[in-house]
């Protein structure tokens, strides 16, 4: 301890008596002089070392640079003694980054306190790696680190930091760490019953789950559960009420969570987490009790509004947000403003209607001039972001004018805010021109060059433009100064166009040359040159001020800049070529229109905003900005991406910046939004898809996986699924294309399966969908059972049986996927015809492809007959009608069946099965008015038939 | 993530720093900015700051991330946090609170004088509370007592070095000349001035 020390105390007493800046120096110098001596001279003992080192961090904590005791801190590390263990690390932990060469030397140290059996120490490891590990450290111990956080034996307080450790090795080296691989184990601890830990680990499931959205895919339910359990069911340790809101921190952190993932289909989990949105909401009208309270209560009712807005712009919840948050803009306290303001922003930047904010216009526009300039970066960001072609000429306005008396700070990023949606939002080109000259005269040395370029480039490419703009920038031009800028732009569009404008009164070309040439002696050598052009341009159309011209010429043949002078040498050569010389002509002809390109503008923002780590779920901007930035992040990674998606990108930008130059007018945008889309659909669909085949390729298979499979699909119970721990059961029942089947989950061991999820997949959502009825819980006690009940529905015919993945932790993690025994015939509904019904359908169906046959050997009963009663068995288990009368052979077997689907309608279905006792073997026929369906009947019969079964 | 962790006294002398990610300019330089951009704030403004220009000197490698700094004003001293967009602004507004409590309660009152002299101690409770930039625990309880344990592992280790001394010192056992706690903190953490 510090005061134990008391060399250090008289040094911490000296420093606070000075009362000098000067004296506290020279006493540190002095101090850090002795250190260096006593170092140098070596031979200290620990106590010492301690001291010196302490003294270290106090004079770095005070601000100083220090330089010196990194050895020290680094042998005090490996001490035996607690107490100098802990000051070595702190020192560590604060004299060094992860670049430093020391580190090196204490990689073998903190391994050591890793692996020993002392919490204590292992957690002074944790944190030193947590502080300055970097991607060397990750390399020699993210393994180390990993066994802490999944080892039954960790106690919660070194989990936590273990969580936390791994997250900082993966941020420096991701590649050492398999996180896909780890996914189930590590999201299985977010079941933890300490929040402490749930907290830390949740924090590292955010990062991991961003980059592998699909190996993280099950935290989504273990999040809502979470929530679930906090808001709903106020199920949590007392103690992590903070301000009597349930861990605030835990909750913003899930909220946050879900956030980046797409909105899960699952009915149940959507209705579970509108349930606890609401009730968040509803909680905010409750008079907070303090300050703290009603911090914490606004924290996560603003992440819960993110979310809501996330899931569904349009839904009722959104409605709700947007009237709390038209409240919270008009509020007293600062800090709610500001966050309401900058939620508003998000809701704008998402939300397909802008309605209600749009109402609340003046209050934002109010904000503007709100005392703290926090709010006012916000207010700036939401009226950015709530611009479009409505509103854009009063917002673009109101933010003009409050550029005229904007925080210097503010200035550079308003200007390029007011450019682009000027660009994007305008209704008439008159209006642009205007906005954007007046931009430039009011904030001139903050406008880049990106914006008088496109003035040009758009004036040149729009005829009906060219004499209005030279009038207004001629305008502007007129008063004795002007910014530099608009020198240039009345340089170029006077150049090209004032001969448009040149036979109104006060437009005469000598008043445009003295506008501008009055200017010329203030601007800089470029400019100069700029205007050097734009003379010889008017030396072809207005030969009445020529001579004043060629003055000019004449005189900057002596400047001593080279540029000009070679420029006006040559203009002057070409201005003074006698009258009937076509040349000059033909230099001066009009400028073409620039090909369309991409707005500098848009990049130098979106630049500014750049790869933003995906860390946000959303950018200031408008709806496009942010759909635009979806698109780029699902753009496959690898260069090698198929040219189809190259060339929808591509396109879209074509059109974008067409319609920019080309109409203003913005009404093209639509579409482009559409091929954005599906781009980023397909995209998402491929990533699932290889998702499924990976869990596909990891379903169990066996002998008596496979029986127990059959068996249920041609009954309505059974065992599912047993081995030495777990057994799992069926029991289902059917009507029509709907089916509600139990599952019993038994725990055969005497201790608690925890961190139980089971998880469903289904190949063909389109086709059949099967969800929980609730979320499943968590544990399964010992020797116990839990019961769940799923839900299925059939849409269309399906082939592919739903997959369902059950992991839990019983000593170590385990997982395991079966599938569940919901196939097409579970849909089916027996049928009665009479013999002249079913051969008039029969024919009427005809052969194939509508007819689908197998020829297979069977077995025979033990006494050689053919076993009719399994036989039997099977096809009314598979829900066929068995005709009787059809067929005269008691052996042979003719059943029909219809197929009930929700969308894909009723399916008839018939069914011959003969079987041949000398043979062996089994003729089995199915005819059905879908192939599909015809196939699938027959492959679900011909196990059970044949050979094999019992 | 949280960039760095300080606390200034009123005239701005640092009594806590903390980085969690390398710095690119002079520690000096970087306190000196950060203490100016909050203390020219008057009371009554929002707790949170948009600081483009200590996003250069934070070095958040151009990555476009902005830096925001969430502080707050107790007494004599300023807590100042410097977190990312990651962060939730309340949230750490709340957590702020959480590691003020967590010093009352290690201190027992905890006052400027315990931070300059026990430097060491209060560190070791920010890393109960933060580590390497990401929350810990927000449990004041928690945090507690695993001080507490690092204490007694400390006390244990003075004890087996040293049997003739008494005990390592710590927190709540202030020597008698240090004692002038100011008694600032818990009468008015609850209250409306807590800003």
């Amino acid at each position: 301890m510090a005061s134990s020390m008391r060399g250090l105390t008289q040094f911490i007493a000296d420093i606070r008596g000075a009362r000098v800046r000067e004296l506290e120096e020279k006493r540190i110098n002095k101090e850090m002089a002795n250190i260096r001596k006593k170092f140098k001279d070596g031979n200290l003992d620990g106590y010492q070392k301690k001291k010196y080192v302490s003294k270290i961090i106090f004079t770095y904590i005070l601000g100083y640079k220090v330089d010196v005791g990194h050895m020290e801190a680094v042998n005090l590390i490996s001490s035996n003694k607690y107490s100098e263990k802990q000051i070595g690390y702190l020192a560590v932990t604060l004299l060094m980054h992860e670049n430093s060469d020391f580190l090196r030397l204490v990689v073998n140290s903190i391994r050591k306190d890793l692996d020993e059996n002392n919490e204590i120490n292992n957690c002074l490891a944790l944190h030193a790696i947590a502080n300055v590990g970097g991607s060397e450290m990750a390399e020699a111990l993210a393994e180390d680190v990993h066994r802490l956080l999944i080892s039954p034996t960790s106690q919660n307080f070194v989990k936590k930091k273990a969580a936390l450790t791994l997250l900082r090795l993966y941020r420096k080296h991701p590649d050492v760490i398999p996180a896909a691989e780890w996914g189930l184990r590590i999201v299985s601890i977010m079941d933890d019953d300490d929040l402490g830990v749930v907290v830390s680990v949740t924090s590292l499931v955010m990062a991991l789950a961003q980059d592998h959205l699909e190996a993280y895919s099950v935290c989504y339910q273990k999040a809502v559960d979470r929530l679930q359990k906090l808001i709903l069911e106020h199920e949590y340790m007392p103690t992590y009420a903070y301000y009597r809101v349930p861990s605030p921190w835990l909750q913003v952190k899930l909220l946050r969570l879900l956030q980046y993932y797409p909105p899960s289909e699952d009915p149940v989990i959507k209705g579970i987490l509108e349930r606890v949105l609401q009730t968040i909401m509803d909680n905010s009208g409750e008079q907070p009790k303090n300050v703290q309270h009603s911090n914490a209560q606004n924290a996560v009712l603003f992440e819960a509004i993110s979310l809501a807005i996330h899931l569904d712009t349009s839904s009722p919840l959104v409605a709700t947000a947007a009237a709390l948050l038209a409240r919270f803009i008009l509020s007293k306290e600062t800090n709610v403003r500001y966050l309401g303001l900058d939620t508003m922003a998000h809701l704008a930047a998402r939300a397909d209607s802008l309605e209600p904010i749009k109402r609340q216009q003046k209050t934002i526009i109010l904000s503007l001039r709100d005392k703290d300039i926090s709010v006012r970066r916000r207010a700036l960001d939401l009226l950015y972001s709530m611009c479009d072609v409505d509103n854009a000429e009063a917002v673009v306005g109101e933010l003009l004018r409050y550029l005229r008396v904007a925080d210097y700070a503010l200035r550079e990023e308003l200007v390029l805010k007011i450019a682009i949606s000027t660009e994007k939002f305008a209704t008439s080109y008159k209006w642009y021109v205007d906005t954007i000259l007046q931009l430039i005269s009011a904030a001139g040395d903050h406008v880049g060059d990106e914006v008088w370029y496109r003035v040009v480039q758009i004036t040149t490419n729009t005829e009906d433009l060219q004499e209005y703009a030279a009038k207004a920038i001629f305008e502007h031009l007129r008063v004795p100064t002007a910014h530099e800028s608009l020198v240039k732009i009345g340089g170029y569009i006077l150049g090209e166009y004032g001969h448009l404008i040149a036979n109104d009164q006060g437009y005469s070309p000598y008043e445009q040359f003295i506008s501008l040439h009055s200017k010329s002696q203030f601007c800089s050598a470029p400019t100069r040159a700029l205007l050097l052009s734009t003379y010889i341009k008017w030396v072809n159309v207005f030969p009445e001020i020529k001579t004043h011209l060629v003055g000019v010429f004449e005189r900057y043949r002596h400047v001593l800049d080279s540029e000009l002078q070679q420029r006006a040498c040559e203009y002057y050569a070409l201005a003074t070529r006698p009258e009937e010389d076509e040349l000059l002509q033909n230099i001066c002809e009009e400028m073409p229109p620039f090909p369309p390109r991409e707005s500098a503008l848009l990049s130098r923002l979106n630049r500014k905003h750049g790869d933003t780590e995906d860390k946000r779920t959303w950018i200031i901007g408008g709806k496009e900005a942010n759909m635009d930035r979806e698109a780029a992040r699902h753009k496959p990674s690898t260069d090698t991406s198929d040219a189809s998606a190259n060339g929808v990108k591509s396109k879209q930008d074509d059109t974008d910046i067409l319609s920019s130059l080309a109409g203003l007018d913005l009404s093209s945008p639509a579409g482009a939004a559409v091929s954005e889309q599906k781009s980023h659909a397909e995209s998402s669909h491929s990533a699932s898809a290889t998702a499924k085949s990976l869990t596909a390729a990891s379903v169990l298979r066996g002998p008596h996986i496979d029986r127990w499979f059959e068996k249920l699909c041609h009954s309505n119970e059974g065992v599912l699924f047993e081995d030495i721990q777990l057994q799992m059961g069926i029991k289902s029942e059917f009507h029509g294309h709907m089916g509600r089947v139990a599952i019993y989950f038994g725990n055969k061991v005497a201790a608690p399966l925890t961190s139980f999820t089971a998880t469903l997949s289904v190949s063909d959502p389109e086709a059949l969908s099967v969800s929980f009825a609730k979320i499943p819980p968590n544990t399964v006690n010992p020797r116990a059972q839990t019961q769940q009940l799923l839900h299925v529905e059939c849409k269309k015919p399906f082939t592919t049986p739903p997959i369902l993945t059950v992991s839990f932790i019983a000593g170590s993690h385990q997982s395991l996927a079966v599938r569940l025994p919901i196939v097409i015939t579970k849909f089916f509904e027996p049928v009665q015809l009479n013999p002249a019904d079913f051969f008039e359908r029969w024919k009427l169906i005809g052969g194939p492809p509508r007819e689908a046959q197998r020829i297979f050997p069977i077995s025979l009963d033990s006494v050689g007959h053919i076993d009719i009663a399994k036989n039997t068995k099977v096809v009314a288990g598979h829900r066929f009608g068995l005709l009787g009368e059809v067929d005269p052979n008691p052996a042979n077997l003719v059943g029909a069946g219809v197929l009930h689907t929700n969308e894909a309608g009723k399916v008839g279905c018939l069914l011959r099965v003969e079987p041949n006792r000398e043979a062996k073997l089994c003729r089995v026929t199915v005819r059905s008015t879908s192939e599909e369906v015809a196939a699938e009947v027959l492959q679900l019969l011909r196990d059970p038939l044949g050979v094999g079964s019992s | 993530m949280i960039h760095s962790v300080l606390i200034f006294n009123n005239a701005g002398l640092p009594r806590l720093t903390k980085f969690y990610s390398p710095l690119q300019v002079s520690t000096q330089q970087l306190l000196r900015k950060i203490f100016s951009l909050v203390c020219s704030r008057p009371t009554g403004l929002c707790n949170f700051l948009d600081a483009p220009d200590l996003t250069e000197l934070l070095g958040s490698k151009g990555d476009g991330e902005e830096v925001r700094v969430v502080y707050r004003n107790y007494a004599t001293l300023y807590f100042v946090f410097v977190v990312d967009g990651a962060e939730s602004e309340l949230g750490i507004l709340d957590l702020i609170q959480v590691f003020v409590e967590s010093l009352d309660k290690a201190f027992e009152n905890v006052c400027e004088l315990d931070l300059v002299f026990h430097f060491d101690e209060v560190h070791h409770i920010l890393t109960e509370v933060i580590q390497g930039g990401l929350v810990l625990e927000t449990n004041v309880e928690e945090i507690a007592s695993a001080v507490q344990d690092k204490t007694r592992a400390r006390k244990a280790s003075y004890a087996a070095a040293n049997p003739l001394s008494l005990g390592g010192g710590g927190p709540g056992s202030r020597g008698p000349t240090l004692n002038t706690p100011i008694g600032w903190l818990t009468e008015r953490i609850t209250g409306v001035g807590a800003r």
